[in-house]
């Protein structure tokens, strides 16, 4: 990964700023800058417990578990993804899972009730994402409102007005394709939906690193007044991420359409809330502010990884179900300390060398 | 020696040893894993069930895996992480008709049967067949059975469990089909669902008597919590005018059937189903097939369904329910395997 702009890093962080000598840094100042990354954190942690889990539990590497905790990846990551474009501008898309299940709902209704072919019923699941996300950001900027509050109320009225018109039916009718799509094994181990999770933040990256879209997007969620003042239209800015948003979790939502192979109204719980945690978790623990302004798309990525592959690897050891999330807790909060630790001592190594 | 030759040779040493190693793959014990769609009391009594199973049909496994919560994807993945764990036959309760197909199906690939049970898979799928209580039955029964017990007229509320579970339309269909039997002497007029859970199920029926407890004369629950629930708000009242009939046997309900407070329930047969299922999927395994003309019973999800037993328990049988299970379970077991199964 390139080196971060500056837009993406946190100046109230007494680590970051030891990493951060701007463009000062010698070789090993750059170095020490990516040992103190939450994306190295993340790979770290990710290689001690998937290490842990390949010796103590014989299933954990075997192809079939790799394959589907590839899959079941994917589509948190994806979700990760859909919930990052938003915290970027220092706000939430509680709406994330609403909106998902509204997308394959209409995907299964284009599919199965008018008959259109698959890339046009998908390219209007995508559509769907993106005009429930852009009356998200629309409402958000008229109202001045927080978007926890707005996507909130949202939330229940997106989720409410497609089961009124569903009447919560499920529809089994989907192209064979896709549910083959869904089951499909690269090489045994890999499945494609990650490589779509993969292509998204390649392009997610593009957007923030090449893009005046994706700095104006940083800059309005890191301090809005200086960067209306630099040019940039915020209002504008904060519904394209919304939008975006919703086209990210049209995205996820297809996934777990052709994951299920039908398209069901309680694939993402009451109101969509089921998909809040993945949606939050992997953001944060990979970098990205909750006070807007800086993102990492690797390390949503990563984070969303390491939660997936914990869950896999708990649910292999067959720890007591009832204790799954008491164990999750526990390694999260232990998983958090170790890497805190890893920056106080790379920190400490980093000021002597300084 | 020529490389030929020894490339020759490799295959064949190879060959054997897969050759060899055929009858132990074969041979490998049967794994059941029982997993129902959440945390439920209702399962409970499929541990038993599994272990019972495991010692007298000498079953390498058949453990009871609970997913965390009542969430497809989380039952999807436990079910994939215990096929890699070696489980290698399934009970499973759909977390969704129609979406759990797509898991099952995932599951047979692979080589592990699958039996539906205590809730069907919308047809096609790959399970074998469903086993189950015949919901819309029972609820039907237990209907008629408290409609007898209000002499044949009043008003009716029906109190069941969650809209994705596959059995809740069946049951609320049911109830208004024993209600129109009546040509309206007995109507309907209240359905409360998504409340087999304690939190919402205290909320909206005590909500609900509350206001309403003068309006009605029978109440039927046809999911366990509201059963649970309802029989508690029944006692609190005190007035053992209203009528109900309630389901399962948890301890709540059947003290308050024998206190007078409710006027019966209607039990269904989960340790039955988790034994025969275990059975079942053993002879699978070892090479029996599912007879394609067994006499399966049609219920709307299926047309491959065998009822696992449903009976109305009331303040004379409430203490020998268990025995009247085990009968059940043993009438159906004795004739299970000539019925539904063709072995070698």
């Amino acid at each position: 990964m390139a080196s971060p702009t500056p837009t993406e890093l946190d100046p109230s962080s007494e680590l970051d700023a030891v990493a951060d000598r701007g463009p000062l840094l010698s070789r090993e100042s750059q170095t020490l800058r990516f040992l103190l990354s939450n994306e190295f954190g993340l790979i770290v942690l990710i290689a001690i417990f998937a290490g842990v889990f390949s010796l103590f539990t014989p299933g954990f590497t075997s192809p079939f578990n790799q394959f589907t905790l590839g899959r079941t990846m994917a589509i948190d990551i994806m979700i990760g993804f859909s919930m990052m474009v938003v915290i970027v501008t220092g706000g939430l898309n509680l709406s994330v899972g609403a909106i998902g299940v509204c997308a394959a709902i209409g995907f299964g209704w284009l599919v199965e009730t008018l008959g259109l072919p698959l890339p046009m019923a998908l390219l209007g699941a995508l559509a769907l994402g993106a005009t429930l996300g852009t009356v998200n950001g629309i409402l958000i900027v008229r109202s001045g409102l927080h978007s926890f509050i707005i996507t909130l109320a949202t939330m229940s009225i997106f989720f409410g007005v497609m089961v009124f018109l569903t009447h919560a039916e499920a529809f089994r009718i989907i192209p064979p394709e896709m549910s083959a799509f869904g089951k499909m094994r690269i090489l045994s181990y890999v499945s494609p939906l990650l490589l779509i999770s993969i292509a998204v933040g390649v392009l997610l990256t593009c957007l923030y690193r090449l893009t005046p879209l994706g700095r104006e997007m940083l800059a309005a969620g890191a301090k809005a007044a200086a960067a209306e003042l630099s040019g940039v239209r915020i209002g504008r800015t904060f519904v394209i991420c919304h939008s975006l948003s919703g086209v990210l979790a049209a995205i996820a939502a297809t996934m777990v359409v052709a994951r299920n192979g039908a398209a069901i109204p309680s694939m993402a719980g009451g109101l969509g809330q089921d998909w809040l945690l993945p949606a939050v978790l992997g953001p944060v623990l990979g970098g990205t502010l909750l006070t807007g302004g800086r993102v990492s798309v690797f390390g949503t990525f990563l984070g969303s990884a390491f939660v997936t592959t914990l869950t896999n690897g708990l649910l292999q050891f067959r720890v007591g179900e009832f204790w799954l999330q008491t164990w999750l807790g526990g390694l999260l909060l232990l998983a958090v300390l170790i890497d805190l630790a890893r920056r106080r001592y790379l920190a400490r190594g980093g000021r002597r060398m300084a | 020696m020529r490389r030929s030759d020894i490339v020759a040779k490799a295959a064949i040493a190879v060959l054997g040893m897969a050759a060899l190693s055929l009858p132990a793959i074969a041979a490998e014990s049967t794994k059941v894993a029982l997993v129902p769609g959440g945390p439920h009391p209702y399962f409970a009594a499929w541990e038993k069930a599994g272990q019972d199973a495991m010692k007298d049909f000498k079953l390498g496994a058949a453990d009871y895996r609970i997913p965390q919560k009542w969430e497809l994807s989380q039952q999807n993945e436990l079910l994939e992480s215990l096929l890699s764990q070696g489980y290698n036959a399934f009970l499973v309760f759909p977390g969704d008709p129609v979406g759990s197909n797509s898991t099952v199906a995932e599951l047979t690939e692979n080589g592990a049967p699958v039996i539906a049970t205590a809730g069907c898979l919308k047809e096609p799928t790959t399970a074998l067949f469903c086993l189950g209580t015949d919901t819309g039955n029972s609820a039907y029964l237990g209907t008629k059975e408290l409609i007898k017990a209000m002499g044949g007229k009043g008003r009716i509320a029906h109190f069941s469990g969650f809209l994705v579970d596959p059995n809740t339309q069946l049951r609320i269909d049911a109830v208004e089909k024993a209600a129109k039997e009546t040509n309206g002497a007995v109507k309907v007029v209240q359905v409360i669902t998504d409340i087999d859970a304690p939190e919402p199920a205290e909320e909206k029926i005590n909500a609900y008597l509350a206001a309403h407890a003068n309006e009605v004369d029978g109440i039927i629950t046809t999911a366990w919590i509201p059963a649970v629930v309802a029989s508690n708000a029944l006692r609190k009242i005190g007035d053992k005018r209203i009528q109900m009939v309630g389901i399962d046997h948890d301890e709540v309900v059947l003290k308050a059937i024998k206190d007078g407070f409710v006027h019966g329930t209607m039990l269904q047969n989960p340790y039955g189903q988790g034994y025969i299922g275990s059975f079942a999927l053993d002879k699978i395994r070892s090479g029996c097939k599912v007879k394609p003309d067994a006499p399966f019973k049609t219920i709307a999800l299926t047309n491959r369904f065998i009822d696992s037993g449903t009976v109305f328990a009331g303040k004379d049988a409430v203490d020998n329910y268990v025995a009247s299970m085990q009968a059940i379970t043993k009438e159906i077991f004795a004739n299970f395997a000539s019925t539904y199964l063709s072995c070698p």
